[in-house]
């Protein structure tokens, strides 16, 4: 291993060698990053999370939409128990006035 | 070859063979007297920038060897080098960037469906307590609801009689007057 790198630093100035080491440390550096962000699988993941939140939201919408209308509902079936109370009064007087006419 | 051509005065490594050495000694040891004067007396002073060849001083075995020419720094190479660097940290900050914005945006989207779940928990909350209102209000119609039951069936069963009545009479209608003919 060491020949060849010696035969091609042969005739090759300190600077040139210094500049290519440097560009190569560099270049490893960005490798190395780069694999790090890719075998962690971040992006693989995150993109899968972000598409299933995505599909699961028109679920979510439809079922706002239907608590909204059970919500409705109940309000109306509220008046119309309420109507209904107030009939149930109404009856007691004319159970009485029956009682009282049948006398 | 290349590197040879294109090197100029750089990273040469001369041999000088024993026989010039003899001559060239005299002259290399004044030099290097001079040389170590003028180092002492300009180390604070800035250097002129000249290519620097350094003579052949060492004079091991017969063998005389000289130093490696080299080429002087670029006035700007800190200021290249600072910009280097600075790039390439804003170059793998940006790498890792990427990945924080994905986090940022589930953590945004997980912010908001948290918020509509909320307000849905609240919607199903005020329909759990009307509906158990509506159920104790149903409760106490109840007895009502009873009575309502019980006229109806009442009334059907009135309804029947009636009818087997009517059905009764018209048949004691049609006796009578087949008695009457007679």
């Amino acid at each position: 291993m060491a020949v060849p790198e010696a035969q091609a630093r042969f005739g090759q100035s300190v600077k040139g060698l210094l500049s290519e080491k440097v560009g190569s440390c560099s270049g490893d550096v960005i490798a190395l990053t780069r694999q790090v962000l890719k075998g962690s699988r971040s992006q693989e993941l995150l993109g899968q999370a972000a598409r299933n939140m995505v599909l699961q939201e028109d679920a979510i919408l439809h079922s706002e939409d239907s608590l909204r209308k059970m919500s409705i509902i109940t309000t109306h079936l509220q008046y119309q128990q309420e109507a209904i109370q107030k009939n149930v009064e109404h009856s007691r007087n004319l159970q009485d006035q029956l009682r009282h006419s049948l006398k | 070859m290349a590197a040879s051509e294109g090197g100029s005065s750089a990273a040469d490594i001369a041999v000088i063979p024993a026989q010039r050495l003899e001559s060239a000694s005299g002259v290399m040891n004044a030099d290097a007297q001079e040389e170590a004067s003028e180092l002492e007396s300009s180390e604070t002073a800035p250097r002129p920038i000249a290519p620097t060849s350094k003579k052949p001083g060492n004079n091991n075995g017969g063998v005389e060897t000289a130093e490696e020419a080299t080429e002087p720094a670029e006035p700007d190479i800190n200021e290249l080098c600072r910009d280097m660097f600075e790039k390439m940290a804003i170059f793998l900050q940006g790498e890792l960037t990427a990945t924080c914005e994905d986090y940022k945006l589930l953590e945004n989207m997980n912010k908001l469906t948290s918020l509509k779940y909320m307000e849905m928990k609240d919607i199903s909350i005020n329909i759990s307590r009307n509906l158990q209102d509506l159920n104790q209000k149903y409760a106490s119609l109840q007895p009502y609801l009873d009575q309502i039951n019980q006229i109806e069936e009442q009334v059907t069963a009135l309804e029947q009689a009636a009818y087997k009545l009517d059905t009764y009479s018209k048949k004691l209608e049609a006796k009578f007057k087949k008695l009457e003919k007679r």
